[in-house]
Parts: structure tokens; C-alpha cells; sequence
């Protein structure tokens, strides 16, 4: 199923500049690997090593936290990537 | 206490509402506010909260004033170039309103240094522009018992939450490190001029609930604000019980300095696609410029696949290194992703190397784009 990702301003060098995007899956795993797909390199800045969502990166569908991969998007339908902005 | 009369005139707005009245203008007569960062976000925080009558108004700020800040900086004029930033701001704002007690530290904030400065206030406003000191801002409050009302922009897009001591969680438990982030600084990124205005006067309005008491705070909220759609968003979090500061547990008790550690100090560095490097590549076999390739990944990472001519140099080896500030050609600084070689970027510079490069989107970029038959471990 289609998603809209709502990109955050850091990681939008990935998608050309586009602020949202759209992605197939129902997990976030799946979201962030057809992202990866499109847009190579973008799910490292997000994901590390082992999996697990970076410590600056908080991922919501709609207004719910989702704490790891395997978490599915349910009825929400927008997959929003939050970053650690540092700029003042 | 009493207010003159040309108090109540300067006030009078102030006065007719029930939500502030004398009792909530006297409330922000004695409040002691400190300001971090006189940057593009403390600029309108700064002049607003001078306007309402903050009674003692702190500005921390190391910098001087430059002519690019003056795009955002509205505390700022032109003939404030290369003055200190906090002597600038504090003069300005004791032009705005002489009836308040304006305090400028025209100094780093440091561990050694922040539970003095903070020990004066009775909460802070964090618009420094180094994740480092946004760090140490927030651990110093958690320490400490201060609130505080933190923000952050990059290009078109803005962050705000506040922190209330024993009522909800930190910018820790928000994002709880922030050291292998790769976020480019306003100085690298560039930003609206308008955008830290909207941010700045978010924190502003916070500050004011906060020491009046009133209203619906920020607390346990991300409110984020995205310029080009013109459209706010609120993501709810909360405190986690592991988290170093704040949790059940803490790790950290006393403020640390992170600026050895958080690498996005604010530094001038280009980002190359995959074509665009390999059209500087290209460009250089056939005589053009120079370009140093310098894989920053481990030596195993490096051994199983690389790009041609790339020399090994992993990350821990930097902070070893020692930059000819006069090397002539590019250096372009690789690694799997692009976090690292960002990373790269910012040591490198610290170490003397002028305008470092970075492949971004790492080799795996490069696989996808250039090279399909190159094995990024």
C-alpha cells in the first residue's frame, strides 16, 4: 500500500529537494527499504547497523511514535521522518 | 512594587489583559531570562522579550556580528559589524526598553562555565547553533531545575519544544544523542531570513506563559513549522525512564562538553553527487584540478571494495591529522553512506584543511548511480 513521507529538511538532499514522497509498504521496514530503492543512502541516516531507528531520528505515522521496523502503519496513511535540526 | 508612569504607559497593552494585568507585568519585571545564542532565533526572542518587560535579560553569545548575519539577525544593524554579539544585542535592547537590566556574556558556553551563568536566571532560551551546546543547554537545565524553551531551523523548516523541570521530558529524551548526526549548520544549509523570526517569536510567546503561568506549554509537544507549505505540525513524546539526563537513572550529573564529540560545528563544506564527482574525476584525468580521494571507513570496509585510487584513512586516524591549508586540488572525503565523510569534513576543516568535500549518499550512492559492480561492505 502507498504512503506519503513527509521528508525532514536534512534528509530532503536525498529526495531531489522534494519535502514529501510517496513509499509502498506496510511496515516501516518496507517504507524505508522502498525508499532506499529510490533514494540510496537515505535509510543509513536513519537506521544504524543494527536496526535500530538513530538516536536523532524519531519516526511518527500520523501523530504515533513508531519505535522500530517492525511496527506497521495501520490506518495511517503519512509516514512523517523527524530530524535533530541544530541550526539557531 | 510599583510601576511609573511611564511603565504603565510602555505596559499599557499588557495591562487591559486579564491573562497578564499588574500582577503578570510584575511576574515579568522580576524574572531573570537568559538568552543563548544571539543568532537568528535569539534576535526576536531577545527584542520581543526586552519589549514585555523581562526585568533581567541575559545574552550569551561569543560571536561578532557579520554582514551575513544580518539577513535573519534583526538585533543587528550595520553598523554593528564586528562587534561583539552580545555587546551589540544588549545595546540595542537597552535602546528598546531602559527599563529592564540587559546582562551580556560575551563568552563560550562551556561545562565549566554554564551552572555559574545559568545559576543567575530563572529559565533559558536555547538558540545556539550547535547541536554541542544544545546539549549542554539542556543538561545544564535538567541539572540545574530550569526551564527551558529550546528551538532549531535548517532552510525552510523549524523545531520548537519546552521543558519544564518535574512536568514532562527533555530535549534528551526527544533525541537522545545527536553525536553520528550529520546536520548541516545555517552557515553550510543556508535558511529563510524570515524563518528564525517565527521561531524566535514562538519562544518568546513560551518564556512569557511560562513566568506568567498561563496558557498551554510546549512541554512533552515538538511543534514543527514548515515554511514553504505555510503548515504547523505537533508531534507528542515522552520522558523516557532511561533517558541520560532526565531518566530514573541518570548518566550524566554534571554538564559535559560535547564539542569533541558532536561534530557539527558549524563548517563550509560541498557536497558532492555521485555525477558530480565523477565529473570531477573525469575532469582531472584530462588535466583539470586535482582530486584526493580519502576513504574514512574502516580498513576492513576498505579492503573488500573501493574507488580507484581512493586512499584508506579511517575516521579515528583524523583527529590525527594535520591539513597543508595551501593543498591545491579537492579533497573529497568518502565513506559508505555519508555520515562519516560529513563527519570528515568537519574534523578535517578543525585540522586546517580548507573547504573539504564529501561524496554524499556515501559509496552506496555511488553503486546505485555510477558503478553497479562496486562491493560497498
Amino acid at each position: 500500500m502507498n504512503c506519503t513521507v513527509r521528508v525532514a529538511s536534512p534528509l530532503r538532499s536525498y529526495t531531489g529537494g522534494a519535502a514529501s514522497v510517496t513509499a509502498r509498504g506496510e511496515t516501516v521496514a518496507e517504507l524505508l527499504a522502498d525508499l532506499e530503492r529510490r533514494f540510496p543512502g537515505m535509510r543509513f541516516r536513519m537506521i544504524d547497523e543494527q536496526g535500530d531507528i538513530r538516536p536523532h531520528i524519531r519516526l511518527y505515522a500520523g501523530t504515533r511514535e513508531l519505535r522500530s521496523l517492525a511496527e506497521r502503519m495501520g490506518e495511517d496513511r503519512v509516514l512523517h521522518l523527524i530530524c535533530a535540526l541544530s541550526g539557531g | 512594587m510599583t510601576f511609573s508612569d511611564a511603565e504603565l504607559e510602555r505596559y499599557s497593552r499588557h495591562l487591559l489583559l486579564a491573562e497578564v494585568g499588574r500582577a503578570g507585568q510584575e511576574k515579568l519585571r522580576a524574572a531573570r531570562v537568559l538568552i543563548v545564542g544571539a543568532g537568528g532565533l535569539g534576535s526576536p526572542a531577545a527584542l520581543y522579550l526586552a519589549a514585555c518587560g523581562i526585568g533581567t535579560l541575559g545574552i550569551v553569545d561569543f560571536d561578532q556580528v557579520e554582514l551575513s548575519n544580518l539577513q535573519r539577525q534583526v538585533v543587528f544593524s550595520t553598523e554593528d559589524l564586528a562587534r561583539p554579539k552580545a555587546v551589540a544585542a544588549g545595546r540595542r535592547l537597552s535602546t528598546l526598553n531602559s527599563e529592564i537590566t540587559v546582562v551580556t556574556h560575551a563568552l563560550e558556553l562551556r561545562a565549566e562555565n554554564v551552572g555559574a551563568i545559568f545559576g543567575q536566571y530563572d529559565l533559558v532560551v536555547d538558540g545556539t547553533d550547535r547541536l554541542s551546546t544544545r546539549y549542554l543547554v539542556n543538561d545544564a537545565c535538567v541539572i540545574l531545575g530550569k526551564p527551558l524553551v529550546s528551538a532549531a531551523i535548517h532552510r525552510f523548516e523549524g523545531q520548537a519544544m519546552t521543558y519544564v523541570p518535574g512536568r514532562g521530558p527533555c530535549y534528551r529524551c526527544l533525541f537522545p544523542d545527536a553525536t553520528t548526526a550529520a546536520v548541516p549548520s545555517c552557515s553550510e544549509a543556508g535558511v529563510l531570513g524570515v524563518l528564525p523570526g517565527v521561531l524566535g517569536a514562538i519562544q518568546a510567546t513560551e518564556a512569557i506563559k511560562l513566568i506568567l503561568g498561563q496558557g498551554e506549554l510546549l512541554v512533552g509537544r515538538l511543534l514543527t513549522y514548515d515554511a514553504l507549505e505555510m503548515r504547523f505540525r505537533e508531534f507528542s513524546f515522552e520522558r523516557r525512564a532511561n533517558c541520560a539526563v532526565c531518566g530514573d537513572e541518570p548518566r550524566i550529573t554534571l554538564p559535559l562538553d560535547l564539542a569533541a564529540t558532536c561534530h557539527e560545528e558549524p563548517v563550509a563544506f560541498r557536497r558532492l553527487r555521485p555525477r558530480e564527482l565523477n565529473a570531477l574525476l573525469q575532469d582531472s584525468q584530462l588535466g583539470g584540478p586535482a582530486v584526493r580521494l580519502i576513504d574514512v571507513r574502516e580498513p576492513a570496509e576498505y579492503a573488500a571494495g573501493h574507488l580507484a585510487g581512493a586512499e584508506s584513512l579511517p575516521l579515528a586516524e583524523l583527529e590525527r591529522t594535520e591539513w597543508e591549508s595551501t593543498a591545491i586540488g579537492e579533497t573529497v572525503f568518502l565513506c559508505r553512506s555519508g555520515a562519516r565523510s560529513a563527519r570528515a569534513c568537519a574534523i578535517a576543516s578543525r585540522h586546517g584543511l580548507r573547504k573539504p568535500s564529501h561524496l554524499e549518499g556515501g559509496l552506496i550512492a555511488w553503486a546505485a548511480a555510477i558503478d553497479p559492480m562496486l562491493h560497498v561492505a
